[in-house]
């Protein structure tokens, strides 16, 4: 089975000026995107993810190396047919009612009129746009224009979706009910490659990550062996009184572990807004269903340099 | 067949915007009030030069309004596209640049059509009507002895045949666009190579006469590089005296269709450069 | 090199390119614009470029841009405003050269309205002296059949100018030998209508060359078509028959009329 993206050794050059001087943007980039992950392509800003993107979905023309969706040259017209992308901070065509622009996407991708129409109310529905179908694109908030934006991306149902900073200057329900759509399209069995730089927002949502800096790839993998705290244990447990903490301390003590750390979990601010408002079903952390309420008990693994805490 | 009804979709939808700017139905409405603005000179002249004079005038403004219309129009479609990255959206779908290109082009071509025939409809019914009025007067049943004058299939001819020039205008914009950064500088460049256009026809001639052998290879070079707009100036003495010979029809139209292919095939050339 | 200036580059070749190719398709119809626009067709370099400017500045527009001068130039009529009028007339004509109706509307204007526009200026007819009065007219005829001459450069096969000029002189200088040139050369010209060619035999009798005008109308009439009415045949045969009778002709040597279609059949 081809990888949805494959990219190895990729190198693109901006010329400057009369062309003597050249800016790289990407400098020997080489990942890969398996079927069915949340890959995130993250940095910051001009840290080169744009332009990857821009290659992946053939709207440059690499330098160097190659690039391939789903086994085609991304430069051909044909490797884009099961790509969905949702451009950052989406305007559209203000003059056209969000339905409307959803069933032109859909044509353009080659839906008939019926299918594309039949389809634009699945994806609309789908989002949670159906009563707004009818308004024009221009009248859409923030948070709507991303959700159109993702039914257009989802409107030929492709197999790899394309986010490009789906959750930029979007309020946290919005940022929630993204994140949400995202592990949806995960369980649809849909590969789904997010660029972002509110590297945090991202984190709760992406199975796999590259972290990109200058042009470069400075970290990439499982989000988990990433993210690893380097020698801590944490536990988590429910309400523990403060005698239990202290005999768990000694007890670990006669095992040479330094207990360094207990302290009540703290919430996101997010998190707290969104229980506040009643959507806590919108909160999600990787690796877990819910967050666990209860103390958290951070110990070093080693008990070697716990004085120093 | 897929690529026919992407461009389709791309133009129907430029068409769409276009019509729902307030440039074009300024545009219309200007164009119009001064079409029917030639009644203001009946009081001042008399008989058949009248018709002459409303028929100069209103393709004046056909050519006038149109060329706005076409310079402006193509810019401005083309660089909101750019802008409000809806260009990215569309070529991040399986769309060539060339049906992008292609669909944008006919898209506005399409609106310039529109704005062409009504003016010229319009200005049809305004020559038809006083022509009317003119034969009813005594004094001037002298001027139509065989009944009505005014050749009015040609005036069609030539409402059409400036659409095609627009055609060419539209295609210069585009390859103009697809270079530059900015509208502003998109609509100026544009009317530079307008009156470059109208102007060439001097170079051709004036070339052979220049000793200085480097002004006059410059001058050569601008006489083939750019169209000559003039060779479009069929309106002003057709249509009221003389017929439009169809040698001088497929002529234009002929010299139309190269141009529009080639200067489009550029336009993507062009645009190909583009970061978007 | 940058794909920018390799792409331009590419395009600015191929422009030329298609110019060439372009130009043998463009040909028969550039010849005919030529052959209808008169501001094309001037001779000299130093008038090409001095019209050419005008023209290639202002493109196509400059109908447009004319008449809108002439809308202006209606109201310097309207009030009656001489030096708005003449530079308005010098302006639009200068712009567009093209059509008659600025030429002709131009000469009437200097030559039939200026004149009263002056006189009641310098206090109405019963005040100016016959002779200014005189004097003035002479001058705004003057200047109408200058307008008129100028139009002649542009138009030079457009019988319409020279038959004002005869018109002018004929009827409002009284310089029937002047009018004479103009009638002739008018009825010269392929387009000519049929009367240029009577009235300049009408000048002749006024001057008392019956005999010349009797040979220039006999030379004439047999290449009329007596079915077209506009060639008005029989007009000129009847001022045939009337000179033939003042020059006594002996029948034998008459014209013969010329037989009409129908009649032939």
């Amino acid at each position: 089975m081809a990888p949805a993206i494959e990219i190895k050794e990729l190198t693109k050059d901006f010329p400057l000026g009369l062309g003597k001087y050249k800016l790289r943007a990407v400098d020997h980039l080489s990942l890969r995107v398996e079927q069915n992950q949340v890959f995130g392509l993250l940095g910051p800003n001009g840290s080169g993810k744009s332009t990857t993107m821009k290659v992946i979905l053939g709207l440059l023309t690499p330098t160097a190396g190659e690039c391939r969706v789903y086994g085609l040259p991304s430069n051909k017209t044909a490797a884009r047919k099961e790509v969905g992308f949702l451009p950052e901070a989406p305007y559209f065509y203000k003059y056209l009612s969000g339905l409307e622009m959803v069933v032109l996407m859909g044509k353009i991708c080659g839906l008939s009129a019926a299918r594309a129409r039949e389809r634009a109310w699945e994806v609309i529905e789908w989002v949670g746009l159906k009563d707004a179908a009818r308004r024009r694109v221009g009248t859409y908030s923030k948070g709507m224009l991303q959700r159109i934006g993702i039914a257009q991306a989802l409107v030929h149902d492709p197999q790899l979706i394309i986010l490009d900073e789906p959750t930029a200057g979007v309020d946290p329900v919005g940022s929630a009910e993204i994140s949400s759509l995202v592990l949806k399209l995960k369980e649809a069995g849909k590969t789904i490659l997010l660029c972002s730089h509110l590297l945090a927002q991202v984190e709760d949502i992406c199975d796999h990550v590259a972290i990109m800096n200058k042009g470069r790839c400075i970290r990439q993998g499982p989000l988990a062996e990433i993210t690893e705290g380097q020698g801590d244990t944490e536990i988590r447990l429910d309400q523990l009184p403060e005698p239990e903490v202290e005999a768990l301390r000694r007890w670990l003590g006669e095992r040479g572990i330094d207990l360094r750390q207990v302290k009540r979990p703290q919430l996101r601010l997010d998190e707290v807004f969104l229980r506040e408002i009643g959507k806590a079903d919108l909160i999600y952390r990787q690796g877990s269903e819910s967050v666990q309420l209860g103390s958290q008990v951070t110990s070093d693994k080693a008990g070697k340099d716990s004085e120093n805490e | 067949m897929n690529s026919l009804r992407i461009i389709r979709l791309i133009a129907g939808n430029t068409f769409l915007e276009a019509v729902r700017q307030k440039l074009f139905l300024f545009l219309v409405f200007i164009a119009a009030a001064f079409i029917v603005s030639s009644f203001y000179f009946r009081d001042l002249d008399f008989g058949f030069s009248e018709l002459k004079f409303i028929s100069d005038f209103g393709f004046g403004a056909i050519v006038f309004f149109g060329s706005i219309l076409s310079i402006a129009g193509a810019a401005q479609l083309f660089f909101n596209e750019i802008e409000n990255r809806t260009a990215l959206t569309i070529l991040a779908k399986p769309v060539r640049r060339i049906e992008f290109i292609l669909g944008k082009f006919t898209g506005v071509w399409a609106v310039v059509l529109a704005f062409t025939a009504m003016m010229t409809l319009l200005l049809m019914a305004i020559l038809w009507y006083r022509e009317g009025i003119l034969m009813g007067m005594e004094r001037f049943a002298r001027d139509f002895p065989e009944g009505r004058k005014v050749l009015y299939g040609d005036i069609l001819w030539v409402g059409f045949l400036q659409w095609l020039k627009f055609g060419i205008l539209i295609s210069i914009t585009m390859i103009v666009a697809g270079f530059a950064r900015t509208n502003l500088f998109t609509v100026v460049i544009s009317f530079f190579i307008l009156i470059i256009c109208h102007l060439q026809y001097l170079a051709r001639d004036a070339w052979a006469e220049i000793a200085f052998w480097p002004a006059r290879m410059g001058v050569a070079v601008m006489g083939f590089a750019f169209p000559n707009f003039q060779v479009f100036n069929v309106g002003e003495y057709v249509a009221l005296y003389e017929p439009l010979p169809w040698s001088v029809i497929g002529s234009l139209v002929g010299l139309s269709a190269i141009y529009i292919i080639v200067y489009n095939l550029l336009a993507v050339v062009s645009f190909r450069s583009r970061e978007i | 090199m940058n794909p920018f200036w390799k792409s331009l580059a590419l395009v600015l070749v191929a422009a030329f390119l298609v110019g060439l190719l372009a130009r043998p398709v463009e040909e028969p119809a550039w010849q005919w614009v030529r052959e209808q626009e008169p501001a094309l067709q001037l001779e000299s370099l130093e008038d090409l470029l001095g019209q050419g400017i005008i023209v290639g500045v202002m493109g196509g527009f400059r109908s447009i841009f004319a008449n809108l001068l002439w809308i202006r130039g209606s109201e310097y009529w309207k009030e009656q405003d001489l030096p708005g009028m003449q530079t308005m007339i010098r302006l639009v004509t200068a712009i567009d050269p093209r059509p008659s109706f600025f030429w002709m509307n131009g000469a009437r204007i200097t030559s039939l309205d200026m004149p009263h526009w002056r006189i009641r200026e310098q206090g109405g007819r019963q005040n100016v002296p016959e002779v200014v009065q005189e004097r003035i007219f002479e001058e705004q005829n003057l200047a109408g059949i200058e307008i008129l001459h100028r139009a002649m450069v542009y138009h030079p096969n457009n019988p319409q100018y020279p038959l004002e000029i005869g018109l002018i002189k004929a009827r409002r200088m009284d310089d029937l030998e002047g009018a004479l040139k103009y009638y002739r050369k008018a009825s010269e010209m392929p387009n000519a209508p049929a009367y240029a060619a009577r009235v300049y035999a009408q000048l002749l009798r006024r001057l008392g060359r019956d005999q010349e005008a009797y040979e220039w109308l006999a030379g004439i009439y047999p290449t009329l078509d007596p079915d077209n009415i506009y060639d008005r045949a029989e007009v000129m045969l009847r001022r045939i028959r009337e000179l033939e009778e003042d020059l006594n002709i002996p029948p034998e040597e008459r014209i013969p009329e010329l037989a009409r279609d129908s009649a032939r059949k």
